[in-house]
């Protein structure tokens, strides 16, 4: 007997019972579904974040007065920290010798951006920056050129502006040389930024970069003018001293006391993927448990049904019986039916689960995300067809070994 | 070396209901030869079912003895059993007993199967057995689509396919008209006339006539094992 006859029987005995194999087979599919969507979500956002986040550059690092990213920590506590002062940034500069990859910048949201008749609507991020902004950050210029030192030096009214700025105020036509006004200054626009989409939902490209000197005449007030200060390390081997020496400069600066704790904050890039990545491992712990849990639950409805199906094919087992079919065989035909249903079921998750986390991404490259690529979890696939065969071989046995173990005088009396 | 297929000695048969003993077989011995056309009469309760049983190896004698060709079947374990109903014994029931969802070909296959023959030479033995009854034309029909007495040729035709050394007939015409009956009873004697043993298990007069050697059981013992002289040709 090979194991194809075995297949046809067990589907043969799936279509005689639409119904109830189809609820069995739904519950599995649940499981899987859970399973592959999470984790195929999960693996496409991280792929997708891993991307933004490396566009701040490798080997980076970025001075805060407080976290990027906060994770249950004393806000409160935060907020009295003192502001990381533009002298006391240019100070850290001068004094910093393990990198000389310093930038400078700070950014304050809701501005509106005019130009002649058009205007933005009040959401465009304002950013302070300075001449090695571009160099530091893997920002990059499409048209135009950068902001030079002495512009500066000199707070000279000049502008690089975003594309969605672009296309509102000059319907996306080449605008370097032209004049826009934010709060009654005018700029010279002089470069226009590389389109880079956005995180879930803020746009990157919202946004206009000017002199940080500009930013701080007339754009700071008392509780935004903590600047951010970004370096970047010569090399991945330079990047933990290049840490240490900023520290120990950040420290002298703010005059923290040898027994207190920093108050600034400093991020490195990795250290940023890996605040995500404890995140996304909390959903997928969650969508793990709640898949597995839904494969038990329809594992002992596997059992179930197997239980109901030898009970309702008794007779038909004691004529297997009488002609000869051995103990093992009837064993090996109910296994093979039991893990054909968990396949099917399990199947029906996998191809939900695949054309959902499919759909999300593709719904989220429409709207604010054009970069992220979809991932298709071949590991998780996998183990979910093994899953589906150890749930089939774990919740057929007992039934199978009912079947096998039925006397075949008192089967083929079952009426 | 004999011809005898089935030796049996002091066969007894002992069932524990609750607290009381029942004595299904009390006592039985009997030899039954190569190419023998033999009737188990006896009325309900005589322990005819019983001995059907263990003839047909479907179950093992609480004491005595049974020598299947040679082999001990009162010491085999289910396996062994299995074993020998596939190779030795083709089963006929009252009820046909075919599978609902295979075609009359794969019900007559099935023994086959068990037996682990490759599909093509299954498939040549199935059809040359359901020839033989005369159904080779509705081979492809599920049980379903045939009439009783066309069901009872497709098992019959199960019941050939592996050549066994006898064919355990169990009321076989129990649930079919008195005419399909009669063309069931020519079927078996043109088998016993064809070389085979035939052992019909039957409470009907009209059937057990057609057979050469009718034994007659009453209260779990034999009480005659005649030549019936008048064997009914048909």
């Amino acid at each position: 007997m090979n194991i194809f006859e075995s297949i046809t029987i067990a589907l043969d005995a799936v279509r005689s019972q639409k119904l109830r194999s189809s609820l069995t087979l739904l519950s599995i599919g649940i499981g899987v579904f859970a399973i592959i969507a999470s984790t195929s979500i999960t693996n496409t956002l991280q792929q997708a974040v891993n991307g933004q986040l490396a566009d701040l550059g490798e080997n980076s690092i970025l001075i805060q007065r407080t976290p990027t990213i906060v994770f249950g920590t004393n806000w409160a506590k935060m907020r009295r920290r003192k502001n990381i002062t533009y002298d006391q940034a240019l100070q850290f500069r001068d004094r910093m010798t393990n990198t000389k990859l310093i930038t400078i910048s700070n950014t304050s949201p809701g501005y509106t951006i005019k130009a002649g008749q058009e205007s933005t609507n009040p959401t465009v991020s304002l950013i302070g920056i300075d001449d090695l902004y571009f160099t530091v950050n893997v920002t990059t210029i499409a048209d135009g050129r950068p902001v030079t030192e002495s512009e500066v030096a000199l707070s000279r009214n000049v502008a690089i502006l975003g594309t969605d700025i672009v296309n509102t105020l000059f319907n996306g036509e080449p605008c370097v040389g032209r004049t826009v006004t934010i709060r009654n200054q005018e700029f010279t626009v002089i470069g226009i930024l590389e389109a880079k989409g956005g995180v879930i939902g803020e746009s990157q490209d919202n946004r206009v970069l000017i002199p940080i000197t500009v930013f701080n005449k007339y754009y700071t007030s008392e509780w935004d003018a903590s600047v951010d200060i970004s370096l970047k390390a010569e090399s991945k081997f330079q990047l933990e001293a290049t840490q240490d020496e900023a520290v120990g400069i950040m420290r002298s600066l703010r005059k923290v006391k040898p027994w207190e704790d920093n108050n600034f904050e400093l991020d490195r890039n990795d250290a940023l993927t890996g605040q995500f990545s404890g995140f996304s491992t909390a959903l997928l712990v969650v969508a793990w448990i709640s898949g597995l849990g839904a494969l038990v639950a329809a594992g002992i409805g596997i059992m179930n049904m197997m239980l109901v199906s030898v009970k309702e094919r008794t007779r038909e087992i004691g004529v297997r019986k009488a002609l000869g079919a051995r103990k093992a065989w009837i064993v090996r035909q109910f296994l093979i039916e039991s893990i054909t249903l968990c396949q099917l079921g399990g199947l029906t998750g996998m191809i939900g689960g695949l054309s959902t986390s499919w759909a999300v991404t593709e719904i989220l490259r429409y709207n604010n995300m054009p970069t992220i690529v979809y991932v298709l979890p071949w590991g998780t696939v996998i183990f979910s067809i093994v899953i589906c065969t150890i749930i089939g071989i774990g919740f057929g046995l007992y039934p199978a070994w009912r079947a096998a173990n039925l006397d075949p005088i008192e089967a083929l009396r079952y009426e | 070396m004999n011809t005898n297929i089935i030796e049996i000695a002091d066969l007894v048969k002992r069932y524990e209901m609750g607290h009381e003993e029942v004595f299904a077989l009390r006592n039985v011995s009997l030899t039954l030869g190569k190419n023998e056309y033999v009737a188990i009469m006896g009325p309900s309760g005589s322990g005819k079912s019983t001995l059907m049983n263990m003839l047909g190896c479907l179950d093992t004698p609480t004491s005595g003895t049974y020598f299947f060709n040679g082999a001990n079947v009162s010491e085999m374990d289910d396996d062994d059993l299995a074993a020998i109903r596939n190779k030795e014994i083709g089963f006929v029931f009252q009820t046909f007993n075919l599978l609902p969802r295979a075609t009359a070909l794969q019900n007559v296959e099935l023994p086959l199967v068990y037996a682990g023959l490759k599909s093509e030479e299954r498939r040549k033995r199935a059809i040359e057995a359901i020839t033989r009854v005369g159904l080779a034309d509705r081979m492809d029909h599920r049980p379903n689509e045939l009439s009783g007495g066309q069901r009872q040729r497709v098992a019959i035709a199960r019941a050939l396919v592996t050549a066994p050394s006898i064919i355990l007939a169990d009321e076989p015409t129990g649930n079919l008209d008195s005419k399909t009956g009669q063309d069931i009873m020519r079927l078996f004697g043109d088998l016993w006339r064809g070389g085979n043993t035939v052992i019909l298990v039957t409470h009907e007069e009209d059937v057990a006539r057609h057979a050469h050697r009718i034994i007659r059981l009453r209260d779990g013992l034999i009480e005659s094992d005649e030549i019936n002289p008048n064997a009914t040709s048909v």
